[in-house]
């Protein structure tokens, strides 16, 4: 792999997407929404009812055993604190959402719309690579939306943070589950969508249709993110071993799917 | 060794047509032996197989049959070196828009492996070339069609490559930069051994630039040679023109009385024109006794039909017994 031309059009891209008000308004928009709008929305107006409001036979035996393998002191919180903290993890999915979801704008912007504008030809005469190409794409494809991710996640902890630390008298957030799934897993599954975009826009001419495949593929994806985030509350370490285990084959496998299907011939008669 | 050399180039395409999987072939059998520093056009009708040949020697597609070599290089076994010695302009000048000419420039000449310090100087020499510095730093979706594939050609040229085709280069270029253009084909071509394959739907400057053509139809070559021997083919075709000031039936009689085929007879707004079939030798014979008899002749000129004329005609040849039998099934 020759990295100074992964790395020319991988800037390139990310040149392009500086450029794109499509592409900024999706990578800085949606990240506003699912991290910062959304929270204040949910859990503010639970944080400034009343907490006698809360009271009552408890939240049920299910999200108690649920909660108590990840919050020390959770049987000792008031109602109103449990609701806080159950919603401050539920609203985290939506923001590990976030690398699941942008990829599927950028990476379809990134292949699709060049085959669209026809500028994939110049690259495809150069020296460069197929599998080149494709490492390219995804670098350039994730360096969005792990920006995206962890700058909504560090301002989604904070703002959690400052609304919870009264009730709790300590920070909830960065706890190790939720360093795990912003430094590991929102990346993993990650890479895991733009592997996906990248394979469906290799097939597809127009970037409305990528949208809507994209649209589609990525909803297992949240599913999964959910399911393993669910999970991951049962049983830490296993849990932890077993979808790390899982993932990096998914990725590698994809990776191969990916670069298999991506070829100079068919890139280049789905312009014609 | 040759410059570019192909043996049986074949590419086929399954498409659907009327719902149906069909086979298309676009390059049928194409034999093609292009020396170094020649310039050689390949013509056609759009859909003639003009950009898929030019993509299956720049080792962008894979030929179903047959093989091809760059300065001796194969097109399939060793792509990635023939990629690097080929530079291509493609049908659309199809740049990055909301990138500057430089940066569409830089980053093509990164993805060639140019050395990082002769990125710059490269650049700005091929902006210099095609009169494009006070452009250098606009984005390349700013300028005009005609800017826009300059932009292009520099780009097809930005690593210095041995051989270099190019698809319709002047077709949306202003008289001017197309001179520059051509002019630049031919220098690079005598001066620093260059080969140029263009494709192109312009006769005239097929015609002007190329020491050959050759003439593309459903895939196969149906012709080839340089402009002269291709005017060859139609050698029986050349007419004699005499220009008369006043016409009476006198001089109608004069060629009529010597069995000169007359083609033409063409009033004009102050003279009319007399076109007789292929009489090159005798010419001068003629135009002595013309003058003897002081027939009010000013022109005589021979016509030799031309490289648009030798096209439509080997086109329209081709097209016709097709045609019949699409129409006959």
């Amino acid at each position: 792999m020759n990295w100074r031309r992964i790395w020319a059009l991988t800037k390139k891209d990310l040149m392009e997407f500086t450029k794109s008000k499509y592409v900024l308004s999706a990578v800085i928009g949606i990240p506003l929404l699912f991290a910062i709008l959304m929270p204040l929305g949910t859990i503010l107006p639970i944080a400034k009812a009343n907490p006698a409001d809360f009271e009552g036979e408890g939240l049920g035996g299910f999200i108690d055993n649920l909660f108590s393998k990840t919050i020390d002191d959770w049987a000792s919180l008031s109602m109103h604190t449990q609701t806080l903290i159950m919603l401050a993890y539920a609203m985290f999915i939506v923001v590990l959402m976030l690398p699941i979801i942008i990829p599927a704008v950028t990476a379809s912007e990134t292949i699709v719309g060049e085959k669209e504008r026809k500028t994939m030809e110049a690259i495809l005469a150069s020296p460069i690579t197929e599998t080149e190409i494709v490492f390219a794409k995804i670098i350039s494809s994730l360096i969005p939306s792990f920006f995206a991710t962890f700058i909504s996640a560090a301002g989604y902890i904070i703002l959690i943070d400052i609304m919870l630390f009264p009730f709790l008298g300590y920070l909830l957030f960065p706890d190790f589950l939720s360093i795990i799934f912003v430094l590991v897993f929102g990346p993993m599954f990650s890479i895991i969508s733009v592997e996906l975009m990248i394979m469906i826009s290799t097939k597809v001419k127009s970037v409305r249709d990528s949208y809507q495949i994209g649209s589609l593929v990525v909803l297992p994806l949240i599913m999964l993110i959910g399911a393993e985030m669910f999970s991951f509350f049962f049983n830490t370490v296993l849990t932890l071993i077993i979808g790390l285990a899982v993932m990096l084959v998914i990725i590698f496998i994809l990776f191969k799917f990916a670069t298999n299907i991506f070829n100079r011939e068919k890139a280049i008669t789905k312009m014609i | 060794m040759l410059a570019v050399e192909a043996r049986g180039l074949t590419k086929d395409y399954d498409i659907k047509k009327d719902g149906q999987r069909a086979h298309l072939r676009a390059v049928d059998n194409l034999d093609l032996a292009i020396n170094k520093s020649e310039i050689y056009s390949l013509l056609g009708p759009n859909g003639a197989g003009k950009t898929t040949t030019t993509r299956l020697l720049t080792s962008i597609l894979q030929p179903s049959v047959g093989g091809a070599k760059i300065l001796g290089y194969d097109i399939v076994e060793d792509a990635s070196t023939v990629r690097s010695n080929v530079g291509l302009l493609t049908e659309t000048p199809a740049l990055y828009e909301r990138l500057t000419v430089r940066q569409n420039l830089e980053f093509i000449a990164r993805l060639y492996d140019i050395p990082k310090e002769d990125i710059k100087p490269r650049v700005e020499e091929l902006v210099d070339l095609f009169d494009l510095s006070d452009k250098i730093d606009l984005p390349s979706g700013s300028l005009s069609k005609g800017m826009r594939q300059k932009v292009a050609i520099a780009r097809a040229m930005i690593h210095d490559p041995p051989v270099i085709f190019l698809d319709e280069p002047t077709a949306s270029l202003a008289p001017e930069s197309a001179k520059i253009v051509r002019e630049q084909i031919m220098k690079l071509s005598k001066l620093e051994a260059r080969t140029f394959f263009i494709c192109t739907h312009n006769l005239f400057e097929a015609e002007r630039l190329s020491s050959r053509v050759g003439i593309i139809n459903h895939g196969k070559l149906i012709a080839e040679g340089s402009p002269e021997q291709l005017r060859d083919l139609r050698k029986d075709e050349t007419m004699t023109v005499f220009r008369f000031s006043v016409w009476d039936d006198v001089i109608q009689n004069f060629f009529q009385e010597r069995h000169y085929e007359v083609l033409e007879i063409k009033p004009e707004r102050k003279s009319i024109s007399i076109f007789i079939n292929d009489i090159e030798k005798e010419t001068p014979t003629i135009i002595d006794e013309l003058i003897k008899q002081n027939f009010p002749m000013f022109e005589v000129r021979h016509e030799y039909p031309t490289l648009e004329r030798i096209y439509l005609d080997l086109v329209q040849s081709e097209n016709l017994p097709r045609n019949q039998e699409e129409e006959s099934s």
